[in-house]
This record gives C-alpha cells, sequence and structure tokens, in this order.
C-alpha cells in the first residue's frame, strides 16, 4: 500500500481523577474535547476554520450523553463538517475511526478527519448511566457475572490452565508499564510498583488483580490525519498509515466454543503488517490496548512474537521496556497512565506518534522508524474482547 | 432513601426471551435450537448465528457440560451489591455436551477447586419471586447441605 494519508496533529490533555479533595481538575466531556481538540489544532499548525467541510469523527462516551451525540459535538464546538463518524467500538475507537478516516481521505470525500476521543467518566452527574450490552444485563449480571472483571480473569485463568502461565508472567507487563508511566510527564499514576506489591495486590477475580486492571481518568485526546499530499505541508514530521486491519466479532476455532486466549488482533494485525509489507520483527515498538494485563500478553503471541501459549515464557526472556528488545506500551499503557473512558484507544495511538516524531523524551526508543497501535473493544459473550483493530505507522 | 438490603438484579423479559425465563422460573432448562443447521444456540437470537436462518425452536438440550475456564467473584462491579454476602464464589465458562457455551456459579464446591474439565450439571437457583437462573453443580457429587 503506497502511505498516502498521514498523522499531522496529536493533542492530549492531562489526566485526572477529579479529585478535587487532592487539588485536581474536575471537568465534563465537553470542556476535554474542546481542550484537546485546542491542543491537535495547535499542533498540526491548523486553525478550526481549516476544518470546515472536512471530517469529524467521534468517539462515544462512558459518561451519559445523548444518543446521537456527535451532532451534539459539533455544535458544542462550533465546527461544521461535511463528514460526521461516531464510534462506538470501546477500546478500538481509536484504530476503529483511524481506518474510516483513511478511507474517506483516500477516496477524496475529504482532505482532513479530526478524530476526538474525551470522556469523564470520573465525574459523572444525574441518573444516567450509559447502557450495557442485552447480554450483560439478562445472562450475566443475574448470573452473578461481574462484567469486565469476570471476563478479564476467565481469560488469564484459561490461559494460565492451558499453557502454565504465571501470575509473575502478568506482573511483569504491570511492573514494565508503570516505569514507563514514571516516565511520561502525562501518564496519571506514578507511584512506583515492584513485583512484590504486584503480587500483594487485591485479587478481584482469581487471578485477575487490581495491578492487572485499569482505572477510570478523565481525559481528552484529538488526532488529525490528512493526505500525504498536505502531509508533506504541515509544520511537524508526518506520521504514515501504513496499513490496517480490523476484525469484529473473531471466533478462533468452534465459532460456538472459541479459544478465549486469542484475540481479533491476531488477524488485524496480520492485516495490518501484511499491508505495509513487513514482518512483526521489523516493529520497533508495539502500543497495545491493554485494559488488563492479561490482554497485552495474548496479543504478543497473536501478532506473531512467539507461539499462543508461550507468551509467559516469552516475557522471561524479553525486555519489553522502552530500551529492551521489544519495547510495549512505553506511555504505560491504560494500566499506568489510567483509561480515558471511551476515549482510552487514543492513549495508545498518540504514544506511537510522539515515538516516531522523536518526542517521547525519557522514553523515547532508539531510532523508532515504525511501530504497531492495537485496539481491543466491546466483552463478547463465551468469547473474548468483539471489536479489534490494528494499525501500522511508520516515518518515511 | 430506603433501608432495604439490596436485591439481585433482574433480566428484562422481551418478547425473544420470554420462553427462557418463563421455563426456568419452573426450573426448566431450555434453549432455542435452529431447525435448518441443527445447532443449540445460547444465549436467545433472534436468528441462528451459525447458518442464519429464522426457523428457531425452543428445546431442551441436555443439562451436563465441562468446564472450560473458571474465576473467582471476589468484589463486585457493575452489578449489584447483593451478591457481595455470597462472595467469593465460582464462576466458569462451561461447554455443554450439546454444543454451546454459557456462563454461571458453580455451587456445592469450593471455589477454588473448580478447575477446566469439572463435569457439571445445570441446577437452579431463585432470584426473586417466579424468576430463576441457572447454575451449576458438580457432577458425582452430594449437593449443597
Amino acid at each position: 500500500m503506497s502511505a498516502d494519508v498521514a498523522i499531522i496533529g496529536i493533542g492530549e490533555t492531562p489526566y485526572s481523577r477529579a479529585r478535587a479533595d487532592r487539588g485536581e481538575v474536575v471537568m465534563s466531556a465537553e470542556q476535554y474535547a474542546s481542550w484537546a481538540v485546542s491542543l491537535a489544532l495547535e499542533d498540526a499548525g491548523l486553525s478550526k476554520g481549516d476544518l470546515d467541510g472536512q471530517g469529524l469523527a467521534v468517539a462515544g462516551t462512558e459518561w451519559p450523553h445523548s444518543e446521537i451525540w456527535s451532532a451534539e459535538v459539533v455544535q458544542n464546538l462550533g465546527f461544521r463538517p461535511k463528514l460526521l463518524l461516531r464510534g462506538d467500538f470501546g477500546g478500538n475507537n481509536a484504530v476503529e475511526l483511524a481506518v474510516q478516516a483513511a478511507a474517506a481521505i483516500r477516496s477524496g470525500l475529504v482532505d482532513y478527519v479530526l478524530l476526538l476521543g474525551a470522556d469523564s467518566p470520573m465525574t459523572p452527574f444525574g441518573t444516567q448511566t450509559a447502557r450495557s450490552w442485552r447480554y450483560d444485563i439478562d445472562y450475566m449480571r443475574p448470573f452473578g457475572l461481574m462484567g469486565f472483571v469476570t471476563l478479564a480473569g476467565l481469560m488469564m485463568s484459561r490461559h494460565m490452565s492451558a499453557y502454565g502461565t504465571k501470575a509473575e508472567h502478568f506482573g511483569k507487563i504491570a511492573v514494565t508499564q508503570r516505569e514507563h508511566a514514571r516516565l511520561n510527564p502525562n501518564a496519571y499514576v506514578k507511584a512506583p510498583l515492584t513485583m512484590e506489591d504486584y503480587l500483594k495486590s487485591r485479587m478481584l477475580s482469581d487471578p485477575l488483580r487490581l495491578l492487572d486492571s485499569v482505572m477510570f481518568v478523565n481525559g481528552g485526546l484529538a488526532v488529525i490525519m490528512t493526505s500525504r499530499e498536505r502531509a508533506s505541508r504541515a509544520p511537524k514530521r508526518p506520521i504514515y498509515l501504513l496499513g490496517y486491519g480490523l476484525a469484529h466479532n473473531y471466533a478462533e476455532g468452534d465459532p460456538a466454543m472459541p479459544d478465549i486466549t486469542t484475540t481479533g488482533v491476531k488477524v488485524a494485525a496480520r492485516d495490518a503488517l501484511g499491508m505495509a509489507g513487513k514482518s512483526p520483527g521489523s516493529l520497533d515498538f508495539l502500543q497495545l490496548y491493554d485494559d488488563f494485563t492479561g490482554a497485552v500478553l495474548m496479543q504478543i503471541e497473536d501478532i506473531g512474537f512467539c507461539a499462543k501459549g508461550e507468551g509467559g515464557r516469552f516475557l522471561e526472556r524479553t525486555d519489553i521496556s522502552y530500551k529492551g528488545d521489544l519495547p510495549v506500551n512505553t506511555g504505560g499503557g491504560l494500566l499506568s497512565n489510567g483509561q480515558p473512558g471511551m476515549a482510552a484507544g487514543f492513549v495508545h495511538l498518540v504514544e506511537a506518534v510522539r515515538q516516531l516524531r522523536g518526542e517521547a523524551t525519557g522514553r523515547q526508543v532508539s531510532d523508532a522508524r515504525i511501530g504497531l497501535v492495537s485496539g481491543l473493544g466491546g466483552l463478547a459473550y463465551g468469547n473474548n474482547l468483539a471489536n479489534a483493530g490494528a494499525l501500522v505507522l511508520g516515518v518515511m | 432513601m430506603s433501608e432495604r438490603q439490596p436485591e439481585k438484579p433482574l433480566p428484562e423479559v422481551t418478547p425473544l426471551n420470554k420462553p427462557f425465563w418463563d421455563a426456568a422460573a419452573r426450573h426448566e432448562f431450555v434453549v432455542q435450537r435452529c431447525r435448518r443447521c441443527g445447532r443449540f444456540i445460547w444465549y436467545p437470537r433472534g436468528s441462528c448465528p451459525y447458518c442464519g436462518s429464522r426457523d428457531l425452536e425452543w428445546t431442551r438440550p441436555r443439562e451436563t457440560g465441562t468446564v472450560y475456564a473458571s474465576t473467582i467473584a471476589r468484589v463486585v462491579v457493575g452489578n449489584s451489591p447483593a451478591w457481595e454476602k455470597e462472595m467469593p464464589y465460582a464462576v466458569a465458562i462451561v461447554d455443554m455436551d450439546d454444543g454451546f457455551r454459557i456462563y454461571g456459579r458453580v455451587l456445592g464446591i469450593r471455589p477454588e477447586d473448580v478447575r477446566p474439565g469439572l463435569r457439571v450439571r445445570i441446577d437452579f437457583e431463585d432470584l426473586a419471586s417466579g424468576v430463576a437462573v441457572p447454575v451449576f453443580r458438580p457432577l458425582g457429587r452430594a449437593p449443597d447441605p
């Protein structure tokens, strides 16, 4: 594929748990949206008017919002887009919207698309909450399941029983990502974390511990994409979309009783790398969607760095720090950055752009030229995650 | 503010799932089966997720299956606090002998003894008057006292 679409602007607000008692910022999703858009426009050297008649891609929110949410967002911002895209893909929002934006730019429908993820799950108000899936309401909650926590516990438990994976393997992911967060000025969680701390952390749903899981933060992120031609005139180094892949409702094996330790990233990453003409070994870093540590381990296998089930032993012999053999989640990932609700996948995308621009001060992967960003969203019934995607990004 | 004890969450009964919940209230386990491809379907659907046929019937499958994966619920997240007093309890993915997969609590056995390969059978537990949900109990063991 010709690298005919590029990212020319990023914006990422600081994160907050909205703890006013600790002096933290308390803001709503609309405020984060405005903040993130301003940062991205400035980064791209564009003004609001440059986006008239262009594209706006809006992720949904955990924070209660209207069903026709994207129309509310454009009115709040005063934008006049021709193309309006709405993400309801959970942790795959950023990857999925980037693919849709690239298709729209490539088709000539628009020249620019601004992708926006802003959410304030820590600042709910009123009595509304986002509705869950009917299968969760009808066949999970009354059956005693605790949503994400139970399903993550089941995936990790299956990985351990089927392949002999150990708690310390998951722990290495949590500990390494915390080291990265401590080097990332924007990450929310900065307390040092040792393997001992990890192993002592509270068990939520065996073997899922508190420190295997994300916690919510408020925040906003935005990304501006354009054609290769326009990207060459951007003030910052353009980051090109070299390949992408998506998979939905992927099932490994029998579709009625699939292997829950294999994610749709297996197919999405294969397609993305194939389009880019690259192999896993050519990647300088991975930004992997990490709502829990087990998801990172499964994806390392799914992308092809080792066989299914070998992820634990692979981690024993592989340095996944920013200085290591295979840098993973170099900004701390969601595990230590915090999860800004439905904007979460943007965290990985923005970190990938920083690495490829050489702007990841303090945690820069040396000579980073190509990297992979993944997304995983939507808890599936009887499987793992329903939405999966991968982007291969690079510099020219 | 009410001082009532929290209650377990109840399902939303719809035209699609009413046959399941009506049977469950009688402690009978029914699922859909596709008349075209013959596969058993869980959870209730508007069409067969395997072949697309809308020609589905409600039927009583074999009530036995094998644990595929298990975990132990220790904290309430995104669910009613009513579950807290029963924790810790085992939650398993069970692959039923008729080729479909279902989640449920495994009762009548220590949670840490629930492992992949454990053979289980369906039982029911009443959540409220007229509402019951499937649970699992180990095969070949005495039920709870």
